[in-house]
């Protein structure tokens, strides 16, 4: 074909046909190169995951997954676990929506300080609420002993209540993006023709918001079920199937049981990936262009505001208390139980060990994200070859997949030669950087759609080789998207627990998995000391991307983070 | 044209003021639309028409001054209690339902019973020449197609005052045309109260009864827009419905019986009939000279009245109208010679001979302006 044809001219000609060619097909090349890197890390490690849920001793066998379905155990772990997905997402999708349609529509003095309340979880690491239940209503718990309160916070309810808060700010983005992009005219128009509040939000609003409303459903319920820390910290002796394959891993070492667990975790995360790709595809309402303008507030009704208003208070007293909690935990040895205030919290050595450990991780895993995740945006982007949409879905898909089926994939695929990688700092940097591609990924699609064709064309027009555009014109352009990706991988990398907590050595232990292990033996100080101290260094982060979002003023690479 | 107006004003805006923060965008805007007219706000962009627009349907609050619509005060009604209707320029039709629905959207919110409805949305489709997209979804329509949903929807409830924000800068320019002459007609029929805005000073002529003439949140003058092109009130209305060329002299002498005013300029003297009262000899004026009104010929021999020589600096023919530009002394002058077919041909650097028509407007100067 092609290819050969030109592999011939090649040959036969001299070092300009050479460069001719390379120009010609760099991109390809490159895409090549990507798609090698994902092939490796991202699908054989799931691949390995599946074999090993199907392979025994002699063999083939299906037998793993007949004891599963045998065993009542592992049944009542599914339907805890979809259970939970169901609530979880229903209750954050409401809250979500409370709190977009009053920064989207409220009185502009209340967008600002909801907006950041909303947004605020996101600076904690998941398992900061399940950590400040436990200060709460935990069995020494604050709440427990002042008020003689013999709530069962290990189980269900418990799970549900610090995912809920956990995953507040993804809905609220995702719906106020979505709210966002709705015309505000259209609903003034509604409110024109006599339509009021209540009749704009069922007639128009929600309609409207369908489609974003179930892609966020979607997300919510696949990063849910597939949620570890909160589970594992606070499950009890309700079953779920995240903590399951991990306690299957470590306490049993049945691997072959462990990758069974996993493989029915992501069933419905990929059932739910394809409903997003393809039957969401393209149903999204388009509206006729005009200048897109923030909604003016309404003068909305009591009907309406007394249970937003409500609701949202609510959620943002909740996670407002919950970081008090931790930071005052992180002062005592246990909080309500010894009162002495003390700093020996901050001063643990593991723990600060553990953190330095999570830097430089998570520094590795953010410059090895960061330029992967522009190349893979502009091959995405820019590319024009077979598989180009593949490649997409499959750099976008790792946010997706539960951290505890890479976890058990990396083991799997990179404790043995011909890459053996268990037990240095590359193999839990590697896991990062394809579990969190999506994000610099997305910022760099964006970024380059901002950019015309054109403007490469012109370069390369002008003579310019493509290597020399790329250069000059491409990854100037594309800078801030390489920052955000860097600092969004870090950020997400240095708090993320449920894929490393399979791939952490004796030797090495991470921040994460450190406050996960203090968390589980009632190391209550020193377990919230070492979430602090994540906190401050993901606000360190928030605040450089700020920084530099607003000095370069390229806040539209950052606008919007990948859903 | 509609002849005479109603008396009866259906809007009243009193002194309208609006701030955004601490930047004030309307600075006292006052105006009467009558009953069954057609007003056009035009102006540049920024200068605060849509705003004003929004005041109106109640979108967004005054910040001093009155609305008052059909001699009622609205200024605390929200839209929904509102007896006007907006028409957005992106015609904002709900995506999500069929053309019949968007029209019928506002009938079934009033509790309209279902036969009615129907009724009235056939009735209104076929107003708009759309009889037989009723089930079509809003995505499956052209530009001027969803145009006319737009419309159609508006009209639903028959508001006592139609807002037009834009309406046709999304089509093109045939469309415009076309759209333009029937939302006139339309408007004329059912005798609706109209405030059109669009920053198309030909599209405003050619639709309206009166045009405002807005900049920076200030109404610069309010008029027919025979008067608003004829007769402007400043340089910046001059300029800004249509080329103009300028003149700059001095009122040597008055004839009061005649109305005629003769004008010294650097070029020669002019003689001027005279509409306006407040121009004394002495008087430093303008003359507003429209590319079309001036008439250009080939000789340049005897001195008639009003003529001037100069040369011919371009010639750019466009079927219908040549475009000249001609130099005077040191004075460029664009000139629009109609039917160039049956005209003399001009070749470039050709002497020329320049009439200036007696009717040209004449604008006194404010002191110190920077020509
Ligand atoms: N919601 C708002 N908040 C703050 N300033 C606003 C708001 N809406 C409009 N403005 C400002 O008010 C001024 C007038 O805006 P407006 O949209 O009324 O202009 P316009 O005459 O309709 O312009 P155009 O012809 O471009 O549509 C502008 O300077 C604009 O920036
Ligand atoms: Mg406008």
């Amino acid at each position: 074909m092609a290819t050969a044809e030109l592999s011939l001219k090649v040959q036969a000609g001299s070092g300009s046909r050479i460069k001719d060619f390379l120009n010609a097909n760099l991109i390809n090349i490159l895409a090549a190169v990507l798609f090698l890197l994902l092939a490796f890390f991202l699908l054989y490690p799931i691949i390995a995951v599946l074999i090993k849920s199907v392979r025994g001793p002699a063999g083939f066998t299906l037998e793993y997954y007949r004891a599963f379905f045998a065993k009542s155990y592992y049944y009542r772990s599914l339907v805890n676990t979809l259970l939970l997905g169901a609530i979880n997402t229903a209750v954050c999708l409401v809250i979500g929506f409370c709190l977009a349609y009053m920064t989207t529509r409220g009185p502009w003095l209340l967008r600002k300080p909801l907006k950041i309340i909303s947004l605020v979880p996101l600076i904690a690491p998941p398992y900061l609420f399940a950590l400040s239940l436990i200060i709460l209503f935990g069995r020494n718990g604050l709440v427990t002993r002042m008020l003689d309160l013999h709530w069962e916070l290990y189980g269900f309810s418990g799970v549900v209540i610090s995912q809920t808060l956990a995953f507040i700010p993804l809905a609220y983005m995702m719906l106020e993006s979505t709210l966002m992009s709705l015309n505000p005219n259209l609903e003034e128009s509604a409110y024109d023709m006599g339509a009021s509040e209540a009749t704009i939000l069922r007639t128009i609003t929600i309609p409207l918001m369908a489609p974003g409303l179930l892609k966020a459903g979607l997300l919510i319920f696949v990063m849910t079920i597939a949620e570890f820390g909160n589970a594992a910290i606070l499950g009890g002796r309700t079953p779920f199937l995240a903590p399951d394959t991990y306690t299957m891993i470590t306490g049993e070492s049945d691997f072959n049981m462990g990758s069974v667990l996993s493989v029915v975790l992501i069933a419905p995360c990929i059932v739910i990936f394809f409903i997003h790709n393809y039957l969401l595809e393209g149903k999204k309402f388009t509206t006729i262009g005009g200048k897109p303008v923030a909604a003016e507030p309404r003068k909305i009704t009591p009907l309406i505001k007394v249970p937003f208003v409500l609701i949202t208070t609510l959620a943002a007293g909740a996670i407002f208390i919950c970081f008090a909690v931790v930071l005052a935990a992180s002062f005592y040895k246990i909080l309500g139980v010894t009162d002495r205030f003390v700093l020996s919290n901050y001063l643990d050595f593991t723990s600060n060990q553990a953190i330095y450990n999570s830097i430089r991780v998570s520094l590795v895993a953010a410059v090895i994200g960061a330029v992967i995740g522009v190349l893979l945006a502009y091959v995405i982007v820019r590319g024009k070859f077979f598989g180009r949409s593949f490649i997409e879905m499959a750099s976008l898909s790792g946010f997706a997949l539960p951290g505890t089926v890479l976890g058990i994939g990396y083991l799997l695929a990179f404790s043995a030669p011909p890459l053996q990688l268990t037990g240095g700092i590359m193999i839990l940097a590697l896991n990062c950087v394809f579990r969190f591609l999506a994000v610099g990924v997305e910022a760099g699609i964006s970024k380059l759609h901002q950019i015309h064709i054109e403007i490469e064309e012109a370069s390369a027009d002008l003579g310019a080789s493509f290597l020399t555009t790329f250069f000059r014109i491409v990854l100037p352009i594309m800078f801030p998207a390489f920052i955000a990706g860097f600092i969004y991988t870090f950020m997400t990398a240095i708090v993320s627990l449920s894929a490393v907590v399979f791939l952490v050595s004796p030797g090495f232990q991470l921040a994460a998995v450190k406050i996960f292990d203090a968390a589980v033996y009632g190391e209550i100080g020193i377990a919230s000391a070492t979430t602090i101290k994540l906190v401050l260094i993901v606000m360190g982060c928030v605040a450089i991307l700020n920084y530099i979002t607003k000095k370069t003023r390229l806040g539209s690479a950052m606008g919007k983070p990948a859903a | 044209m509609s002849g005479e107006r109603d008396a009866r004003p259906m809007l009243v805006l009193r002194d309208i003021h609006k701030f955004y923060g601490t930047n004030e965008v309307l600075k006292g805007i006052s105006l009467e639309v009558n009953e069954g007219e057609l007003v056009t706000f035009v102006g540049p962009s920024g200068c605060g028409k849509t705003t004003l627009l929004r005041l109106i349907g109640g979108f967004t609050d005054v910040s001093a001054g009155d609305i008052i619509l059909d001699g009622k005060r609205v200024n605390d009604l929200p839209p929904n209690l509102r007896d006007t209707r907006i028409c957005f320029q992106n015609y904002a039709l709900f995506p999500h339902m069929t053309v019949a629905e968007n029209v019928g959207y506002g009938l079934k919110i009033n509790g309209w019973p279902k036969e009615r409805i129907r009724a009235r949305v056939s009735e209104l489709l076929e107003m708009v020449e759309l009889k037989a997209f009723g089930e079509r979804m809003i995505d499956k329509l052209s530009g001027g197609q969803q145009q006319r949903v737009a419309f159609a929807r508006a009209l639903s409830l028959e508001p006592k005052v139609l807002l037009l924000d834009e309406p046709l800068s999304n089509l093109d320019a045939n469309l415009r045309l076309v759209m333009r002459e029937e939302i006139r007609k339309l408007q004329e029929r059912l005798h609706i109260t109209t405030v059109f805005v669009t920053h198309d000073q030909f599209e405003a002529m050619a639709i309206s009864d009166r045009l405002v003439v807005m900049k920076d949140g200030l109404i610069e003058q309010v008029g027919t827009p025979i008067e608003i092109y004829e007769r402007p009130a400043n340089e910046f209305i001059a300029g800004f419905v249509g080329y103009v060329n300028f003149m700059d002299g001095t009122v040597s002498a008055l004839d009061a019986a005649a109305h005629t005013a003769s004008v010294d300029t650097p070029y020669g003297a002019f003689e001027v009939s005279l509409e306006q009262k407040d121009i004394a000899p002495g008087d430093e004026v303008l003359m507003v000279i429209r590319p079309e009104s001036v008439t250009i010929s080939l000789d340049c021999g005897i001195k008639r009245k009003n003529v001037v020589c100069g040369t011919l600096r371009s010639y750019m023919y466009a079927g219908s109208l040549a475009k000249c530009t001609v130099a005077i002394g040191d004075k460029k002058m664009i000139i629009d010679q109609y039917n160039p077919r049956d005209a003399q041909r001009f070749t470039h650097a050709d002497k020329v001979e320049v009439e200036i028509p007696r009717s040209v407007h004449l604008l006194k100067k404010k002191k110190e302006r920077p020509s």
